[in-house]
């Protein structure tokens, strides 16, 4: 009996341990890495980087993907990095990548090191709000960021041109340039059968990003911003008036708005929109190409943006080097951003350059207009402040409870309290207004 | 079993054959315990735990006693004591879907076991039925929403023959929503149900059809008096392990919101709510709570359908037994 539970204990851990041997045991500790692994939520900086980033010889790149709803990505990127200091040197985060709404979390912690620990420098050809977002409360950076994300109204021309009469921008821009004319021309799209917007969602982060306080206080208390209610007053307004649809920012019923067929006016979005959301008006059938133009509209904001941070515990330092510094003072491979991937780079010589070139027109989706001379005007304003580690999960849950009173389904003081009682079960840290 | 063997010096040894039955099931139990029981209990100790994490930094364990349980049973700000409306949204979304289920499956059952009716091609009708059951739920669920969304195929078509209005959306609507998450659940169970009830209808013996046939009892008294009291095992097993299976509800209702549980949570199932404890803040006093509020309920439901079904079938067994021994 003894000798058989032996035998069984022996096989079980022979077996277990010739399963964990395919994950490779601790190798010498070598300068630099071979292996590199980087956490990422979607495709849009790996395609960048398979493209433009040469990676030395013999280095393993690996992408760990997961999306970003419901706060999934930060979840498995948060077990990772818990689990930094155990990992073996070949499995260990190098790099990992951070969106505007929770960077703070990993900037303001030990799992993130100093650029200059390694080497980089920041460049003044980078822009001051992505430098402040990737510091800590120190003023110690710990990543920085390929683009920039000043963002603008997107309009469609043969709709406004209908609705306005015109559509040459600054022309277009002189009638939207504050929120009650932006009204107005709602009010006028409306009666010709347009939608001004197809999310409710649309303008949020032209109000979200405009906050003078953060969503909660001192006391980590939940607040709101006028900026927040004023967004909830207009979306409650259009939805009522019909001048929105009740789709989510996301969904496929307001990306469908931009077929050649849609019947909707203005997107709100910055650079990156384009590849990310404008696909269907990029499609080669029912698509819209050059049917597009961009304007500042009633108020600049900016929004989003991706960091590229450095995980403590990296072995690849030098390669982090090197990659911070191809898509951030690279010019050539900043370039090849503009003109290939019509993306805002984070750096001012290069947007210079393009905002200054007659002969430069985005004709991949507008008609030709030179976005980047609009963008790089309202880069400059962009302010880094205000912002707290709970962003992306309230920004997400207010919208979430709300489209529900949207869509009919509850009253407005209802959705609030589900808003509520979402804050409180996804962060137990915040205290809610009393019922 | 002990068997004894003389030796050559003629002392006596005995061999326990018991053993090798022991050691047969041991490799069940070590899994069980170490992966359900040890867990189980843990989860218990957790529930008396304030256990979570802020961003990056851990905040507990600190001792709370039963506070979490209040937390849980609190109302919210809309006098709502979640716990129980989610309870309650569970079992209406499993009952909306487990009765259909549990007809259509006995009828096919019956059906397909008939010796009058003799169907031909059973096999291909019973791959048929149990296929949606191998489609990952998850992609089941996306597949209704893509249909049902107000940009999918059946939203466009409803609309365009005036059946609903335009800006009808089956995911804000209570009943629509539930009745597709019950439909979803009917669809991937009824064929497991069908061929686990086939089973047991098939080891009745068939000379007790043929009998009662013979006495003149008609296909529903055969049914009702012979074959739906023998297979009363079977069917409680069926039903208990589509309760707790029901419970646990989650991945269809999840895909089918987006986690949402839209409208206003009404269709947000236990499990979900659990979920929900579980984002970033990883807050286990709180789920370790609900894990127990749902081990209590699935426990105490399973112990009750248990006692209420199979009553009746052990008294008669019990009957059964004492005829037999008149006899004698």
């Amino acid at each position: 009996m003894k000798k058989l539970i032996v035998i069984l204990l022996a096989a079980v851990m022979l077996l277990s341990i010739v399963g964990c041997a395919g994950q490779g045991g601790t190798q010498p500790a070598a300068e630099q890495g071979k292996v590199f692994n980087i956490y990422a939520w979607n495709e849009e900086f790996k395609g960048f980087f398979e493209k433009y980033y040469t990676v030395p010889e013999g280095v393993t790149v690996n992408w760990i993907i997961n999306p970003s709803d419901n706060g999934v990505y930060q979840q498995k990127l948060d077990e990772a990095l818990l689990n930094q200091a155990n990992a073996s040197a070949d499995e260990k985060i190098d790099m990992f990548l951070a969106e505007a709404d929770y960077i703070g979390k990993y900037v303001d912690s030990e799992y993130t090191m100093d650029v200059t620990s390694f080497g980089f420098k920041n460049a003044d050809t980078m822009y001051d709000y992505t430098i402040k977002a990737a510091s800590d409360s120190n003023g110690v950076c710990k990543g920085v960021s390929f683009q920039c994300c000043p963002a603008a109204v997107i309009y469609r021309k043969s709709i406004a041109k209908d609705v306005l009469g015109t559509d040459v921008p600054e022309e277009v821009q002189a009638q939207i340039d504050t929120w009650e004319k932006f009204d107005a021309v709602a009010a006028q799209a409306k009666e010709k059968g347009y939608y001004m917007t197809a999310s409710f969602a649309e303008t949020f982060r032209a109000f979200s990003n405009n906050c003078t306080m953060p969503w909660v206080d001192k006391d980590n208390k939940l607040q709101f911003d006028p900026q927040i209610t004023a967004w909830m007053d207009q979306t409650e307004k259009y939805i009522a008036n019909g001048y929105t649809l009740t789709a989510g920012v996301w969904d496929a019923e307001k990306t469908n708005q931009m077929f050649k067929d849609g019947k909707t006016m203005c997107f709100f979005g910055p650079a990156w929109y384009y590849n990310f959301c404008m696909t269907n008006a990029q499609d080669k059938e029912n698509g819209c190409v050059g049917d597009w133009c961009i304007v500042k509209g009633p108020q600049a904001y900016f929004w989003g943006g991706t960091w590229l941070l450095a995980a403590t515990g990296s072995d690849n330092t030098d390669m982090l080097k090197d990659i911070f510094e191809t898509f951030t003072t690279n010019e050539d491979v900043c370039s090849k951003l503009v003109e290939n991937e019509n993306q805002y780079p984070n750096n001012t010589k290069v947007v210079e350059k393009y905002a200054k070139d007659e002969s430069y027109g985005n004709t991949a989706i507008l008609d030709g207009q030179n976005d980047i001379a609009v963008f790089a005007e309202l880069a400059k304003d962009i302010k880094w402040e205000n912002h707290t580690n709970y962003d992306q999960l309230l920004n997400e849950g207010l919208q979430n409870k709300l489209q529900e009173f949207y869509k009919g389904s509850v009253d407005k003081e209802t959705a609030m309290k589900n808003f509520y009682q979402y804050v409180k079960e996804t962060y137990a840290t915040i205290t809610v207004p009393e019922n | 079993m002990e068997k004894q063997i003389r030796r050559k010096d003629g002392s006596l040894k005995s061999v326990s054959y018991a053993k090798w039955g022991f050691i047969f099931i041991a490799p069940f139990f070590l899994v069980y315990i170490v992966f359900t029981l040890i867990p189980q209990f843990l989860t218990l100790y957790n529930s008396f735990f304030e256990n979570y994490r802020d961003g990056l930094k851990q905040i507990g364990p600190n001792f709370v006693g039963l506070d979490n349980y209040k937390e849980l049973f609190s109302p919210d700000g809309n006098g709502t004591i979640l716990v129980l409306r989610y309870t309650l949204n569970t079992l209406i979304m499993w009952l909306l879907g487990a009765i259909p289920q549990f007809v259509i499956a006995m009828l096919l059952a019956i059906f397909f076991t008939s010796y009058r009716l003799k169907i031909k091609g059973q096999g291909f009708f019973k791959s048929v039925i149990y296929m949606p059951n191998l489609i990952m739920a998850a992609a089941f669920s996306m597949l209704f929403f893509t249909l049902f969304d107000m940009t999918g195929p059946i939203h466009y078509v409803l609309v365009e023959n005036g059946i609903i209005d335009a800006s009808f959306d089956f995911f804000s609507n209570r009943v629509t929503v539930r009745s597709l998450i019950a439909l979803m659940n009917f669809l991937m169970w009824f064929g497991n149900t069908t061929i686990v009830l086939m089973a047991g209808i098939m080891g009745i013996d068939q000379s007790l059809f043929e009998s009662a046939t013979i006495d003149g009892a008609n296909p529903v008294q055969v049914f009702f008096r012979v074959t739906f009291p023998l297979l009363m095992p079977i069917f409680v097993y069926c039903l208990i392990t589509a309760m707790i299976g029901g419970i646990q509800m989650y991945d269809v209702p999840q895909v089918l919101t987006k986690g949402n549980g839209s409208p206003n949570g009404l269709s947000k199932t236990l499990v979900m709510y659990l979920n929900s404890y579980f984002g970033p803040s990883k807050n286990y006093g709180m789920a370790g709570a609900l894990s127990v509020y749902i081990f209590v309920i699935t426990g105490s439901l399973g112990f009750f359908v248990y006692k209420r079904l199979s009553a009746p079938y052990k008294d008669s067994a019990r009957k059964h037994r004492r005829r037999k021994g008149d006899v004698i």
